[in-house]
């Protein structure tokens, strides 16, 4: 490693530890991953959708826990896998109030009122605690994507840039379509390693430059501001990191793409199924293990001939009749959508022969139940990354902490972790 | 030396008037509340149960952090979700309960407010998405799409720092944008000076037309007469019972061509000229051949175009507009088109308006035209445009003119066109008459310099002559600027440097490698960052420079212009004359509109016009360019009250409206003529005039299918009354007894009254809102209203409804009753000073970009007293002047 490089990145006040490892190790790591001994790695993906679903028809009878439960019309779509994932009820985030941010505390059970002198605060969020440990092995350290248009509100997500927010609470920008992703993840742009080199080179002297300007700044401001400037220099850090890894990579080719170049624009349901693609594409080429989504509401509904603003359709209990049938019919079409994924999760498999399904586990779900309800958040769990109970329907104690499964999923998926957010502890009834 | 004592002066103040009062950053339930906590609670929840680990006997009443706030939402939280008291034992009395759960959610907002006061500390803030914007078309003058970068904030103003986020995404980001706007600003100086014009003949339409109508005719011919074999085979006797078995089959008779193989002797349709039997079936009349036949025949047909509304595919024969192509190699700049225009005299007024705008499939209409001159008389009308360096594409550069399209004729052209059909036999009238139309690139002879490049002060394109000394002077002006005039250090200015000199040396030219080392500038931080900076204190005055720069970004969300920056600089913006001079310059500055429109905007929570879909089929008056008057109109109100200062009661309640003809025509109001808004005096009865009869108000108030009487009776507390109703609350149970009923949307409500946790926000909410039903779902006047289940499609079921007179009176929960909409509209201008309070909380957390808080009483008391009888400009007057605003 470069040492002017070093000390540029020592000089940076560290707010966030920079994932340091040399190109020794990393090469090592490279070299076993092409070993078939190998056990292949744990990966986990979170994907939610706002707004919430139908109660009355998504949720298993709470009165018939364990296996033998009736798959709900909201799941139908679902049934080829009922052994392969489960519901867990009974989860929530005691913090949350607000009955219209579907997504920005999911993650983190953060109490947006934790800080004096503040009306909003966020934590780190699960994906990316994991991150941190299982992206020093991939080119990615995470893939953040989010499809809900971040100008035009009416996915019910709320606030964020996707369902990633970092060490300090600050929202993680999103990759926004299956077509940014995709050439993220495979294209290779038509510059040599030299030129790569000299690119990256030059990168980094505007960092310099730009940080030096910072310092500069920081020197005459008074506490509050220095620290509000932190969030620049760390965003500058960020790209810094990037370039490393970037750096480190650079002998290692992208891989060949397992999949056709997805159009720019798509329609809501398709949009799904192409990110959905993605999403296997890059868990199957190792180039992350860890994915979070932000699925968009509103253009499903058109896509499926819905007509209902999707506002009105989580607040069916009024008047019923035509909110009712859209909130049905975007469940079945989430649901037949997520069965799509499990198909691939299933059929798509590791160097040992096993499946990508064995060895991830996903998280399917939304912080908001219905219309303005937080609790008995609608969760599903599937694959065998963390040894959870398959095909069940797990009660859990009413109002358990989400964090206490984000937690368990965490630990059994080899991460380093003691608590989440507001955990209380594991979730040992949901373990297999 | 005078301006220097009066800054200590003012610091000195500081020090007693500014620190937030201790006792003021808490929040007091009262304490007679506690008989409720006593009486439902505290026999399980006490000292020795304890039961959930939870004790009720001890609360503190005194809210004074985020831990007691926390345990008082959680008895909210349980009162609301009803969870508590448990099912089986004794339940509250329900006007009790009520009334305790609308005391505590009300004290809950206020604790959390008090809680999260920031006492008057302003955070640092970047420049919001629409500042950055405004910023770079100052310096370089030239407005380039920022849409890629992430929203600034979902909730509060664009202008609180503290929620204002970086991340390296967005860095990149700058970088990219700097480095377009950079490059445009680069084209648009170096080509100022270039014209071209170009004409073009609008009757190339109606050649399609021409070959159209011949291929249409043609294939009619063909189809008819492959019909007329089929038919002759389907009649031979041999081929009776097969045919009759076909019919049976296939019940619809174009399906019955389909099998024209299985009928001996049928004819192929290949022998024709047809791949498919659909093809025949579609040819054999075509709908709207008669009318395409008609169009030819109009007079002027031959000189010009005729445009109408869209009939087959555009693809096939555009009927609905004509496009004309700016030639590719046209640099960007300010573009006329002219258009040379007439309309039947005689023809309905509503059919004699065009939209202009670029790539007629996908793009937005840009301007809207009413014609005056007639077939005989065409008149011109001039359409301006700008072309950027985004315009490379044919379908950018491809200019559109259409007839104002009111969707309807749209979104149901079929039906409209039936609908003439009926009337004259052929269809709608052909009205809109084009007999050409120009294209010219403006040479901008008077064209001044953008500042920064003015700054920068060297060749783009030519780097001979140019010493290192010269390059390092450009970059310092250049950065100063763009810095606005804080400090630049000689290394910063070095490291730039550098990077254009090794962008040189790898070959690039002077241009490009300029653009780029610039490009860095626009990203760093003390471009991005409005700052203020602090040497140890707690507050300071801001310097001249920072005074202005604060006062310029309230008001034009930009840097300030070389006058005010001269007047910061001498110090005479501290004089109060000086200072009010230079507000109104602002105010009334075109860059103002950034104010009207951006607060306004975020004040009374704007973008709520953009989250419904109108019903157009319910609703066929309305159209796009209503929605865009309608919120206009809100904007020229709140405009009109500021310019000529006025009070804040115009906007509850108003002798006059701000209207253009669009809105004039849609609200019924006669006399009109014109796309300009202006005052116009309304008749005694009349309900527009205030913000309460507004169509924007009252679309926000519903989902635009139907109204919402709950939305606008907490929009009506929240912004008007100033006495905000607290969020939703989460959990609480759903109504959905009453779904299947036919009710009156009153009794459908009622429910709303049964349960306390319900009750207690309803009792306001709701009379106010019913007191506005006489407004529809897009804020036109009725006297009844009808309810029609609905089918699992969305559709009336027509038998089952019912239809009432519509009943507005009512009565302010424990306030005034109304008898109708005008009496509410007069109960709400009677409280105009809770109303400019609001005002005032939202002008402050703008303008100074920290949350309002406790510790703004006093301001916000003297801006009010300082209002000479609620008038806005005087407020933001005195909001200028006050030491908070010229303090850090």
């Amino acid at each position: 490693m470069n040492t002017t490089r070093r000390q540029f990145l020592r000089s940076s006040s560290a707010l966030i530890a920079l994932p340091v490892f040399s190109s020794f190790e990393h090469k090592a790591f490279a070299a076993a991953k092409k070993s078939k001994n190998q056990l292949p790695p744990k990966r986990l993906m979170f994907l939610s959708f706002g707004w919430g679903v139908t109660e009355e028809s998504w949720y298993p009878d709470i009165n018939t826990p364990g296996a033998d439960y009736k798959l709900p019309d909201g799941l139908s779509p679902l049934k080829r896998h009922k052994k392969d994932f489960s519901v867990i009820q009974g989860l929530y985030n005691k913090h949350s109030h607000d009955g219209h941010s579907g997504s920005t505390f999911w993650l983190t059970g953060a109490n947006r009122y934790s800080q004096a002198g503040v009306s909003f605060t966020n934590s780190v969020s699960a994906d990316q605690v994991a991150a941190q440990q299982f992206g020093r092995h991939t080119r990615f350290t995470s893939m953040p994507l989010n499809g809900s248009h971040p100008k035009i509100s009416g996915d019910g997500h709320g606030e964020g840039l996707s369902l990633a927010w970092d060490n300090s609470g600050k929202p993680v920008a999103g990759y926004n379509s299956p077509f940014a992703a995709y050439h993220k993840l495979f294209s290779k742009g038509d510059v040599s390693i030299d030129q790569l080199k000299t690119m990256l080179n030059q990168k980094r002297s505007i960092l310099d430059t730009i940080q030096g300007n910072a310092k500069y700044l920081q020197k005459k401001l008074g506490k509050n501001d220095s620290l509000k400037l932190d969030e620049y220099l760390a965003s500058i850090r960020d790209i810094e990191t990037r370039l490393v890894k970037e750096e480190q990579w650079f002998d290692i080719p992208k891989p060949k793409a397992t999949l056709k170049e997805p159009p720019k624009e798509a329609d809501g349901k398709q949009d799904i199924k192409l990110m959905y693609d993605i999403m296997i594409a890059a868990l199957q080429t190792d180039s992350t293990r860890v994915i979070t989504y932000r699925q968009p509401v509103r253009t499903l509904l058109k896509s499926i001939g819905v007509n209902v603003n999707q506002h009105d359709m989580s607040h069916y209990h009024q008047t019923r009749a035509e909110k009712l049938d859209a909130s049905e019919r975007r469940d079945k079409a989430q649901s037949a959508l997520l069965s799509g994924l499990l198909d691939k999760l299933k059929s798509t498999k590791e160097a040992d022969g096993s499946s990508l399904y064995d060895h991830t586990s996903l998280v399917y779900g939304s912080n908001i139940r219905t219309g303005h309800s937080l609790d008995n958040c609608p969760t599903i769990v599937a694959g065998g990354g963390a040894k959870i109970k398959m095909g069940e329907n797990l009660v859990v104690r009413k109002d358990t902490p989400l964090c206490n499964l984000w937690l368990t999923l965490l630990k059994e998926s080899g991460v380093k972790v003691d608590k989440h957010g507001d955990s209380t502890g594991v979730l040992d009834e949901i373990k297999a | 030396m005078k301006v220097k004592f009066l800054v200590v002066c003012m610091a000195s103040f500081f020090a007693v008037s500014l620190p937030a009062d201790e006792k003021s950053s808490h929040t007091l339930f009262d304490i007679k509340n506690k008989t409720f906590i006593e009486d439902n609670c505290q026999r399980c929840h006490n000292a020795k149960k304890k039961k959930g680990k939870f004790r009720v006997d001890n609360l503190s009443y005194k809210i004074d952090s985020n831990k007691t706030a926390g345990i008082w939402q959680k008895i909210l939280n349980s009162l609301n979700a009803g969870e508590m008291p448990p099912e089986g034992k004794k339940q509250p009395e329900a006007n009790a309960k009520a009334d305790f759960l609308d005391a505590l959610a009300s004290t809950m907002v206020e604790a959390r407010k008090k809680l999260s006061d920031q006492n008057g500390v302003i955070t640092m803030r970047r420049l919001n998405r629409r500042e950055y914007k405004n910023t770079l078309r100052e310096l370089l003058g030239v407005e380039i799409n920022v849409n890629e970068l992430p929203a600034d904030t979902e909730s509060g103003f664009d202008t609180v720092g503290a929620n204002l986020f970086m991340s390296s995404n967005q860095f990149e980001q700058y970088l990219a944008l700097g480095e377009e706007a950079l490059e445009e600003a680069f084209t648009w100086e170096l080509e100022a000076g270039v014209n071209h014009k170009k004409r073009f003949e609008a009757e190339y339409l109606t050649k399609k037309y021409k070959k159209y109508v011949e291929k249409t005719l043609d294939k009619q011919k063909r189809s008819r007469a492959w019909i007329a074999k089929f038919d002759e085979a389907a009649g031979l006797p041999e081929n009776k019972e097969l045919y009759a078995a076909l019919k049976k089959k296939h019940t619809w008779k174009n399906k019955v061509r389909d099998k024209w193989q299985e009928l001996p002797g049928a004819p192929n349709p290949k022998d024709f000229g047809f791949k498919e039997v659909h093809q025949i079936n579609s040819g054999e009349n075509p709908y709207y051949l008669a009318y395409h036949q008609h169009y030819l025949t109009l007079p002027k047909a031959e000189e010009g175009a005729y445009i109408s509304v869209p009939t087959v595919h555009p693809f096939m024969l555009p009927t609905g507009f004509v496009e004309f192509n700016t030639p590719s190699k046209w640099p960007p700049g300010n573009y006329l088109a002219r258009v040379r225009i007439g309309a039947k005299q005689d023809a309905p007024f509503n059919r004699k308006v065009i939209e202009f705008g670029i790539d007629a499939p996908h793009g937005k209409v840009m301007s809207t035209h009413r014609i005056t001159g007639t077939h005989e008389e065409p008149q011109i009308i001039e359409m301006p445009f700008t072309l950027t360096r985004k315009h490379k594409d044919r379908e950018n550069r491809q200019i559109f003119i259409r007839e104002k399209a009111s969707d309807y004729h749209i979104s149901h052209k079929r039906k409209f066109f039936n609908e003439e059909k009926k009337k004259n036999g052929l269809g709608p009238e052909f009205v809109v008459w084009i007999d050409w139309v120009e294209i010219e690139r403006l040479p901008n002879d008077k064209r001044v310099t953008p500042p920064a490049l003015k700054a920068l002060g060297i060749s783009l394109t030519d780097d001979k002559g140019l010493m290192r000394a010269d390059l390092l002077k450009a970059f310092t002006k250049f950065t100063e600027l763009a810095f606005r005039n804080k400090e630049v250090s000689e290394e910063y200015i070095e490291k730039i440097y550098k990077i254009y000199e090794s962008r040189r040396k790898g070959g690039e030219n002077h241009r490009d490698s300029l653009r780029y080392s610039l490009s860095i500038i626009l990203s760093s931080p003390m471009f991005l960052y409005i700052s203020e900076p602090l040497k140890d204190q707690q507050h300071k005055t801001l310097s001249g420079e920072e005074f202005a720069m604060r006062l310029s970004y309230f008001i034009w969300g930009a840097p300030a212009d070389a006058e005010l920056m001269s007047i910061a600089k001498s110090g005479k913006i501290y004089d109060h004359k000086v200072l009010a001079k230079q507000t109104e310059r602002l105010l009334g500055d075109p860059r103002g509109e950034d104010f009207i429109h951006s607060f306004t905007y975020q004040w009374l929570g704007l973008d709520r016009l953009d989250f419904f879909q109108v019903d157009i089929k319910k609703y066929r008056t309305f159209d796009d360019s209503v929605k865009l008057a309608a919120k206009q109109e809100v904007y020229e109100s709140v405009k009109h009250v500021l310019s000529n200062n006025l009070s804040m009661k115009n906007l509850l309640k108003a002798d006059y409206v701000l209207a253009n003809n669009v809105l004039a025509d849609f609200y019924g109001i006669e006399g009109v003529k014109g796309d300009h808004f202006r005052k116009v005096k309304l008749l005694k009865n009349s309900p527009r005039g205030g913000l309460m009869g507004m169509t924007a108000v009252h679309l926000m108030g519903g989902n635009g299918i139907e109204t919402s009487p709950v939305e606008r009776g907490a929009w009506v507390l929240r912004k008007l009354f100033n006495t905000p109703p607290p969020p939703a609350p989460a959990n609480v149970p759903m109504l959905s007894r009453l779904s299947d009923k036919v009710l009156t949307t009153r009794e459908r409500q009622k429910a709303h009254q049964e349960d306390p946790q319900c009750r207690s926000c309803h009792r306001k909410i709701d009379p106010i809102g019913f007191g506005m039903e006489n407004f529809d779902a897009v804020g036109l006047w009725r006297e009844e209203d009808s309810y029609y289940p609905h089918d699992k499609k969305g559709r009336e079921i027509k038998d089952k409804g019912k239809t009432w007179k519509i009943d507005p009176a009512g009565q302010l929960h424990r306030g005034q009753s109304f008898k109708n909409f005008f009496e509410l509209r007069d109960i709400v201008a009677s409280n105009t000073e809770n109303f400019t309070k609001g005002f005032c909380e939202a002008l402050v957390e703008y303008a100074m970009g920290r949350p309002t808080g406790v510790s703004d009483e006093l301001l916000i008391e003297s801006m009010l007293k300082d209002s000479k009888g609620y008038k806005m400009r005087e407020i933001i007057l005195s909001l200028v002047k006050s030491k908070q605003f010229r303090t850090k």
